[in-house]
């Protein structure tokens, strides 16, 4: 459950049609409140100031014309005007004193039934002096019916205090119509964002997947590519949107590198053709010559000019071969194979080397494994890396090939010597072409060596992986290890 | 032998021609595909040297046509196309022998001159013998003179193959080849070394040795 979510949330799209909804939710909120304050508030104001003008006009009455006039007219005014008309109903309660200070009843309607739930008003409703604790804001009891349901409706109210007589008036005003109206429009536009959100994230889910699914192309024709396979493209699905434009840019990207690199290839070939043949020609010429040749000193430049020329070629052969592997187009010569047939040929071939430079050769297979490789690249591979173990592993020493299954399925074939070792910073970069440390200057060697233990082991998608050997780490010669593993083989479709 | 090379590239053919006249051979030089398939069908040659890009009718076609054709000459496939697919693709075409551009002449002559000898039947052959050396091929034995030689079973291979191609040139690469099914060169001496203990069973407690080093090409098993 949790999972698919969390997908999700990494999806630009969903995240950006999350945003956008919380965007539109707090516009709404503006909204609402604008709407809110154009009707309902603005109506309530206008209720309140019509109450403040009557309780002007009834001050003035009560200090021309005394208390009981007042009482009169309010009377008068407050003669009930039927059921229907709430709106233009005003309530008016007199609180009058007697000589004791104690208050007594007036006006229009008597207190206990008017107001509906005293006990029950909150406090910021509530106005300190009215006796029975009513506020500017109350509710009240309209009707009741036969069998004792009460109307409850909502009204809005003002206090006047006549000095120095200590004589309150209270008028209220049923506001209940106003208030309904503004929570009718409220109602609507709550339940309309509500609406309008959840269909935002219905969408975003929507478009978030299908965004998902045309970059999901994009990524898998990165990784195709990468792989090797520069015949792919971009679907399209002509529409002319960012995506699309995008992908025919890749597109014609790639049909500019697919160009240039049949280009590189082909002018790899002319080079092959018009470089290595004269290259072998001169070996050969100088091979011969120094075999008829009679002077002993002349034969010997003559057959160091050829081995020089012998090298040159080597090198020039060893780049190529790097060059065609590292174009990847050859996967499909992997095959399942059982590695440990290639390491006993290659010991075989080596042991003889090995007791010749003074070392110990032990070949260790543990259990049976199936890898996907080409018999051919993956000698070269293991036997580049034997004879770089042999070549700076001095006498005394120990190699050791071993085959062996690590975790999840993987096939390692690892090489350990006693050596001198190869310090971490400098692990990746010998995998470079043509990079020789220079602490084996001096040694034959192209350079070449683990460069195309590298694009080999990129062929077979195979990890190539350099470490230091039996000597640990705070020895001074740590010898090294260096590892090739290889994917757990997948099941033919 | 008489041997036709099948080549375009006028200075390796001329090269290559040369080269195999100064060591005895009879050699005639066809320009493209269509003339190459004429001359072969119309004389009878010992061997021949084939290059896979031609003009007018490419290489492997003009050996199907030919194996087609009942013919049986050996064929040495040339080719600047030195991947190990490509070797088995000329191979399955019909070739006999497959070499990469560039080449080395030592490399071509011993390739040509041991398939020459493949057209004799070798298949029945049961014992090889070389001067006083004798294998024999289904027991698994080699004797020297009266002196019985133990080897172990990738010298014995290894001893096999120059045997077979006994007073001839057989480079190292073509021992990687096919002793081993390798087909890559080695940077190191890994072959000598091998040659080398060979050469201290078969030759060390004779008086004339057999197994010689031809520098810059090989090896050669000669009494």
């Amino acid at each position: 459950m949790l999972a698919p979510l969390k997908r999700l949330y990494k999806n630009t799209v969903f995240r950006l049609s999350m945003i956008a909804a919380g965007l539109f939710a707090m516009s709404s909120l503006i909204v609402l409140g604008y709407i809110y304050f154009a009707t309902v508030v603005s109506d309530l104001n206008r209720v309140d100031k019509a109450m403040e003008l009557e309780i002007e006009e009834l001050t003035q009455i009560y200090e021309t014309q005394g208390p009981s006039f007042l009482n009169q007219i309010i009377f008068g005014r407050a003669a009930p005007k039927g059921a229907s008309d709430f709106d233009n109903n005003t309530f008016y309660l007199f609180e009058f004193y007697d000589e004791k200070g104690n208050a007594y009843g007036g006006g229009n309607l008597p207190a206990k039934r008017f107001f509906a739930d005293p006990e029950k008003t909150p406090f910021w409703k509530k106005i300190p002096g009215l006796k029975n604790n009513n506020s500017r804001e109350f509710d009240y009891v309209a009707a009741t019916s036969e069998d004792g349901v009460k109307t409850i409706r909502r009204a809005r109210g003002r206090l006047k205090e006549f000095l120095p007589s200590g004589t309150k008036l209270f008028i209220g005003k049923d506001v209940e119509n106003i208030m309904a109206a503004g929570e009718k429009v409220t109602r609507a536009l709550l339940i309309s964002m509500a609406l309008a959100i959840s269909l935002g994230l219905i969408s975003g889910i929507y478009m978030s997947r299908r965004f998902a699914r045309r970059i999901g192309a994009f990524n898998k024709l990165a990784t195709d590519v990468r792989a090797g396979d520069l015949k792919r493209r971009v679907p399209r699905n002509e529409s002319g949107d960012e995506l699309d434009v995008l992908a025919e840019h890749l597109n014609s990207m790639l049909d500019h590198i697919d160009t240039l690199m049949t280009a590189m290839r082909y002018a790899g070939d002319s080079i092959a053709h018009d470089l290595r043949s004269p290259l072998t020609r001169l070996h050969t010429r100088l091979e011969t010559a120094g075999s008829e040749v009679k002077d002993e000193v002349a034969r010997e430049a003559l057959y160091k000019a050829s081995d020089d020329a012998g090298e040159l070629l080597r090198t020039f052969e060893g780049v190529l071969r790097i060059a065609r592997l590292e174009a990847g187009e050859r996967r499909e010569i992997l095959v399942p194979l059982d590695p440990s047939l290639v390491l006993e040929d290659i010991a075989e071939l080596y042991e003889p080397s090995c007791e010749d430079a003074g070392l110990e050769f032990a070949l260790e297979i543990e259990g049976k494994h199936t890898i996907r490789a080409d018999r051919g690249l993956l000698s070269q591979a293991v036997s580049n890396l034997v004879e770089n173990a042999i070549k700076y592993t001095p006498r005394g020493g120990a190699i050791t090939l071993r085959l062996r299954k690590i975790s999840s399925g993987r096939v390692e074939i690892s090489i350990t010597d006693t050596g001198q070792g190869i310090r971490p910073k400098d692990r990746d970069r010998v995998k470079e072409r043509f990079v020789r440390l220079e602490a084996s200057r001096t040694a034959p060697g192209s350079g070449l060596g683990l460069a195309l233990v590298d694009a080999v082991a990129d062929l077979h998608q195979a990890e190539f992986e350099l470490s230091d050997g039996p000597g640990g780490e705070s020895s001074d010669r740590p010898g090294l290890r260096v590892a090739l593993i290889f994917p757990r083989i997948k099941r033919a479709k | 032998m008489r041997i036709l090379v099948v080549e375009d590239d006028e200075v390796a053919a001329e090269y290559v021609r040369k080269g195999l006249m100064e060591e005895g051979h009879v050699v005639d030089l066809a320009g493209d595909g269509e003339l190459g398939l004429e001359m072969a069908k119309a004389a009878d040659y010992d061997a021949l040297v084939l290059d896979r890009m031609l003009p007018k009718r490419d290489g492997l076609s003009l050996l199907k046509e030919l194996r087609a054709d009942g013919d049986k000459t050996p064929v040495l496939i040339l080719s600047a196309l030195g991947e190990v697919d490509q070797k088995v693709e000329g191979l399955r075409a019909g070739g006999d022998d497959y070499l990469a551009k560039p080449y080395s002449f030592a490399e071509l002559l011993a390739r040509v001159e041991a398939m020459g000898r493949r057209s004799d039947p070798t298949a029945a052959v049961t014992k090889l013998k070389t001067g006083d050396l004798e294998m024999d091929l289904l027991a698994r034995t080699v004797k020297r003179g009266d002196q019985k030689i133990l080897l172990q079973p990738r010298e014995f291979r290894l001893l096999e193959c120059l045997m077979r191609h006994a007073g001839k040139v057989v480079t190292r690469t073509m021992l990687l080849e096919k002793v081993w099914d390798y087909h890559f060169d080695p940077q190191t001496n890994v072959i000598d070394v091998h040659i080398s203990r060979l050469r201290a069973k078969i030759d060390k407690e004779f008086d004339t040795p057999m197994l010689h080093t031809v520098r810059g090409a090989g090896y050669r098993l000669q009494v």
